[in-house]
């Protein structure tokens, strides 16, 4: 056999032997299958993949993949996700978490990976709601939804828009899939694995516990209007009338990507990643 | 949404065919299985009993395509490309199904079985009868008869001396869920 050519997996070996503890009819469940058809199909060895997560529902990810895996702190996945790159570059890292974790208690980070433009993606399963502490409104719960008890008369505020901010912040890659196109959803995962730079894969997730109106997704989800675009004026336009339902690549453009000085091999190696991330 | 609605596109190369038989087994077993695995971690023994039964028939079906597939070229499809008018696949199942739940009956668990099946037995009666290749149109046709037995098997165990509607798990730990 030729030393170069990597033997495919099926998707199942990327699964590990823990099972999920989801609700049945999650999302989540849409997206672990689209990740690991995405990772047999690029066939990327289980070892060379990471996948590190904050806190929440969605964050549980990693337990369930074979491959390296971090469950960190809540808010945390990019920074960690980052550090990982820059000492071991040549892994596939995956952050992934939830709307709560990623945009709220991780929202400053969400904004510098962004703009720093690191080669790994970040899944965002978004189902408007803090469902592991049983149903509380996130940033990008409607500002009317009132069925928590945290928030009788609804947040009263804007919800937080992430492709929009994505965009603004400098991203190079911005997705959004729905867990109810498990199709749709893996190609978009391949392209974003696949993009240099920093992929953002927005992915509308149903909470069918605590949402349960989410059901209704199904019906309102439909393809992005203009496909792929590389012009950020196109892209913010695309954005600004997008009713946040649009499936597709949003925004994909070549930019610079951010390799750390800091990360070639030497006994200080830590010490320089530790001073040049601190920017 | 990929496929959705679409009618499914014309199959007519065996080794083409077997891929997508090979593919369909897969996620059917897989989803059964993952199903079995979720029923289990929400203390609903029927339910998850009857998805292992299934995604094991799934399995051993699987095997008997790849019984058959031996010693041909089957081509690598990427995962979005494969010729089905559903996005997971016809017998992938709707992880978003409406009837999916922790407390779900077997009675419910066997009309999802029913449907994922339903979607199968139409995907290979239709490649049996619009394939332009005779032995594409053969195989298909005896998967379609395979699955039609599936479907018989599954619809008796859903008479009604055999269901029962009030036998929903009981939760001593429910989740608060908005009115």
């Amino acid at each position: 056999m030729d030393a170069t050519v990597i033997p495919s997996l099926h998707a199942k070996a990327y699964k590990s032997d823990v099972k999920p503890v989801w609700c049945p009819g999650c999302g989540h469940f849409a997206v672990l299958s689209a990740l690991t058809k995405t990772l047999a199909y690029l066939r990327v060895p289980t070892e060379d993949v990471a996948v590190i997560s904050g806190i929440g529902c969605s964050s549980r990810l990693p337990a369930y993949l074979s491959g390296y895996g971090f469950h960190g702190v809540h808010g945390r996945a990019l920074p960690l996700a980052a550090g990982l790159k820059a000492a071991r570059p040549e892994l596939t890292v995956i952050a992934a978490g939830g709307d709560g974790d990623g945009f709220s208690i991780g929202g400053n980070h969400f904004l510098h990976a962004c703009r720093r433009n690191m080669d790994f993606t970040y899944i965002v399963m978004d189902n408007e709601v803090y469902g592991m502490t049983k149903g509380q409104a996130s940033p990008t719960t409607q500002p009317d939804w009132a069925k928590s008890k945290l928030t009788p008369h609804g947040t009263g505020m804007r919800r937080f828009q992430p492709a929009a901010i994505a965009l603004a912040a400098g991203a190079s890659f911005i997705a959004r899939g729905y867990a109810g196109d498990p199709s749709g959803l893996t190609h978009l995962l391949t392209q974003a694995i696949e993009h240099p730079g920093f992929a953002f894969v927005h992915v509308l997730s149903p909470c069918q516990t605590f949402r349960p109106e989410q059901k209704a997704w199904k019906q309102m989800v439909h393809p992005c209007a203009l496909g792929p675009t590389h012009d950020a004026a196109h892209a913010a336009q695309l954005i600004q009338r997008d009713d946040g339902m649009a499936l597709g690549v949003l925004y994909a453009v070549d930019l610079p990507v951010y390799a750390c000085a800091g990360s070639r091999p030497g006994d200080d190696a830590l010490e320089r990643i530790e001073a040049e991330l601190a920017l | 949404m990929a496929g959705a609605g679409d009618a499914p596109a014309q199959i007519d190369d065996v080794g083409e065919f077997l891929a997508h038989a090979l593919e369909m087994e897969h996620e059917s077993s897989a989803n059964y299985a993952q199903l079995a695995d979720s029923m289990e971690v929400h203390h609903n023994p029927e339910a998850a009993a009857l998805f292992r039964r299934l995604a094991a028939l799934s399995d051993e079906h699987a095997g008997r395509i790849a019984e058959q597939a031996h010693g041909i070229l089957l081509p690598r499809i990427a995962p979005w490309a494969f010729k089905w008018d559903c996005p997971g696949g016809p017998e992938g199942g709707d992880c978003l199904h409406g009837d999916l739940s922790y407390q779900m009956t077997a009675a419910q668990a066997l009309d999802l079985a029913l449907s994922n099946e339903s979607r199968g037995q139409a995907f290979y009666a239709h490649v049996a009868q619009t394939s332009n290749d005779a032995e594409v149109r053969r195989l298909a046709a005896e998967m379609a008869a395979e699955e039609l037995e599936h479907l018989d098997m599954l619809t008796a165990m859903l008479a009604p001396e055999h269901r029962r509607d009030d036998d929903r798990p009981q939760d001593l730990d429910p989740p608060h869920i908005p009115a």
